[in-house]
């Protein structure tokens, strides 16, 4: 039994022009100390699935189905109560921004404290003990004064590193990074995701790290999920999707990064933008931007504009997409009549 | 460093920017410098110090990029050179006239020739403008003497160049896309035909698929146009591509210049390279990239010597104490470091 479990998981949001489907259908694993990357533009429901796997979907958004598994426990039917001794303790999240995520008006010490207190019957002078080699793990110069500062006080860079140290605290098996290291520099933004690398090695944590960024992905996990107007429309180990993505959209994402270029040259831009959730196209929602509608004999996959896709498998990669389960038939049948 | 300012190698540099300065105040007005300080009224003043003896030429028909980490002064530069900022010491120079010290009326004919993008196109576009009157709004301050004619045949024209439906005309900023925003502020910018355009971090509030469709769209008005660009980012990546020359810039000075391809292949200064090795790549396994030590100091108070050394793994004592200044190496690149000057690096 992996260590969460993912199964049809939907989330809709109720607004006054009926449900709006910000998830659909979305399934996978995660074992222990594993490293999973969620990938997508902006829109394509990627936060909404971390909120949703601690089932933090504020209103009006809500669970409208499927569940999320840990330790075979379902976590969005759970009790409050009985979900706080997960959340934070054995899941702990790292939000995009560190300004917005540290309390301003406790101290750095205080806000560790408070967390270690709130899921553990613990002295003050232990619990700031525990603060303190965290600080240290995540190499934050001078703990010991960080301790007394207050949230204003740190750069950025200092902030997030604050941020992983409480993600740290009560020693999680799991930690889900919406983001890390959006707002940062890339030389800050190298040591942040060298250093959470690092200690999820160290202590066998498993990451489920969200991000736009596939250059992040690719060093960092070791299975991705690509998603796509709310949809997951490509998942596999990481190296083999970014070697050799199967689906229409994540080849798109990838051709699309100026390194795939010629210096000089046109970028392969991917035409049209993102559908909005609430003004889905029919049939695969990627149909209206996908070159593969047409087939290279000119004629057009009915399929793309009718069906939606469900997933085939492509090597050890799955993909949601019509042109790639033709692929796979045609290369079955001509196995078969060999 | 006059002689750099002055240089000449057959090239026509459009624009020159020399020993640009900039600081702000943080002291706030005249009464609140004032302080009380044993018995006594003393001023007191502390500055930013955002540009600290930028020199930069731009030639025409090149694409001028400035890399450089959040607070190096990048976008400082970028304002100065549109005249929204006034300097504090320095001259920038436009085809061959110094255009820092005129007025908004002298400044006039020289604003329609250069034009800028912002980087965020929500807030770029005026919310109470139709599109049609945002690409109009330019041309009418421009050319006064033009009919309504000239000036919807010339609106149109634009928007068919940068691929903008005309039905887009009768719409608001607020209901269109962050790409397709962006789309309407290139469109503003190229409506009165300008030769230089300054964008300031085009492309980094939008998606990545979109980023690359506004990318050649900045590409495609540069050949067609023939347009000369200042462009500034902290994305090496879309500098690789984009870029005919490279200026890396930290803690308000540039630290090294060069032609894009000699930058990335051979990159001296010890801070560029620390950049560069630290781009999330797509082929390699697990971030090996160099560490500094530290942290940007603050511009308040600038470091002594160079603004580096303290992060730098080659410092020295020289380094501490003298500010080193941009030498031409071999290959062209232009370096301000002590290390390399001696050899040691």
């Amino acid at each position: 039994m992996a260590l969460l479990e993912v199964n049809h998981l939907d989330v809709h949001f109720a607004l006054r022009k009926g449900d709006v489907h910000a998830l659909r259908d979305i399934n996978f694993t995660l074992e222990r100390g594993e490293r999973l990357g969620i990938v997508g533009e902006s829109g394509a429901g990627k936060s909404v699935a971390a909120f949703a796997l601690l089932n933090l979907i504020a209103k009006p958004g809500f669970i409208a189905g499927g569940e999320v598994n840990f330790e075979g426990k379902t976590l969005n039917t759970m009790s409050e109560r009985r979900l706080r001794k997960v959340r934070g303790n054995r899941i702990s999240m790292i939000f995009q921004d560190p300004m917005m995520t540290l309390n301003p008006v406790l101290s750095i010490g205080e806000q560790m404290i408070e967390c270690l207190k709130a899921h553990r019957r613990i002295t003050s002078k232990r619990a700031r003990a525990i603060a303190l080699d965290k600080l240290h793990q995540v190499q934050i110069p001078s703990p010991e004064t960080r301790l007394a500062q207050y949230p204003h006080e740190l750069s950025g860079g200092m902030r997030q590193r604050v941020i992983i140290a409480i993600a740290l605290l009560l020693d999680p098996d799991i930690i889900i990074a919406d983001e890390p290291t959006t707002a940062l520099d890339v030389t800050i933004q190298a040591e942040i995701m060298a250093l959470l690398l690092n200690l999820c090695e160290q202590h066998n944590v498993g990451l489920i790290l969200i991000t736009h960024d596939l250059g992040v992905v690719s060093q960092v996990t070791q299975r991705m999920l690509v998603m796509y107007a709310g949809r997951v429309i490509e998942q596999g180990p990481t190296r083999e999707i970014i070697n050799d993505p199967q689906h229409p959209y994540t080849q798109g994402l990838i051709n699309a990064l100026p390194q795939m270029a010629t210096p000089g040259e046109q970028l392969n831009q991917i035409p049209g933008s993102m559908p909005s959730l609430d003004n889905l196209p029919s049939g695969c929602a990627f149909h209206p931007r996908c070159g593969f509608v047409e087939r290279a004999d000119g004629t057009t996959r009915r399929a793309c504009i009718d069906e939606v896709p469900g997933f085939v498998t492509s090597g050890n990669c799955q993909a949601a997409c019509h042109m790639v389960a033709e692929m796979v038939d045609d290369r079955r049948l001509k196995e078969e009549s060999l | 460093m006059s002689a750099q300012a002055h240089k000449t190698d057959g090239t026509e540099a459009l624009l020159e920017i020399r020993q640009l300065e900039k600081r702000f105040s943080l002291s706030g007005d005249f009464l609140d410098q004032l302080r009380f300080k044993g018995g006594k009224l003393v001023r007191h003043q502390e500055h930013v110090h955002a540009i600290n003896g930028v020199t930069l030429e731009i030639n025409r028909g090149e694409a001028l990029c400035v890399v450089g980490e959040s607070g190096c002064g990048k976008s400082t530069v970028a304002r100065i050179v549109m005249g929204l900022l006034s300097p504090s010491a320095g001259e920038i120079h436009y085809g061959g006239t110094r255009i820092d010290n005129l007025s908004s009326r002298q400044l006039l004919p020289f604003r329609r020739r250069m034009q800028m993008i912002f980087q965020n196109p929500y807030a770029s576009l005026n919310p109470r403008m139709t599109i049609q009157q945002t690409l109009e709004e330019p041309l009418r301050l421009h050319n006064p003497d033009w009919n309504r004619q000239q000036i919807v045949e010339q609106v149109e024209q634009v928007m068919a160049s940068v691929g903008i439906d005309p039905d887009w005309g009768k719409r608001f900023g607020h209901e269109f896309s962050g790409g397709q925003r962006q789309r309407i502020a290139i469109a503003r910018a190229l409506a009165v035909d300008p030769e230089f355009i300054v964008a300031d971090e085009p492309i980094s509030a939008l998606d990545v698929s979109i980023q690359a469709q506004v990318l050649n769209l900045l590409m495609d008005a540069q050949h067609e146009r023939n347009l000369t660009y200042l462009f500034i980012t902290h994305d090496l990546a879309v500098v690789e591509h984009f870029g005919t020359r490279v200026a890396v810039m930290y803690l308000g000075t540039v630290c090294e210049i060069a032609d894009t391809a000699t930058l990335f292949a051979n990159p001296r200064h010890p801070y560029t390279q620390a950049l560069l090795s630290a781009i999330p790549r797509l082929d390699d396994d697990g971030p090996q990239h160099i560490r500094l030590e530290g942290e940007v100091p603050t511009p308040v108070n600038l470091p002594s010597g160079c603004v580096f050394h303290g992060r730098c793994p080659y410092a020295n004592a020289r380094c501490k104490q003298e500010v080193p200044v941009l030498q031409t190496q071999d290959d062209g690149i232009r370096v301000a470091c002590h290390a390399v000057e001696e050899g040691r690096l």
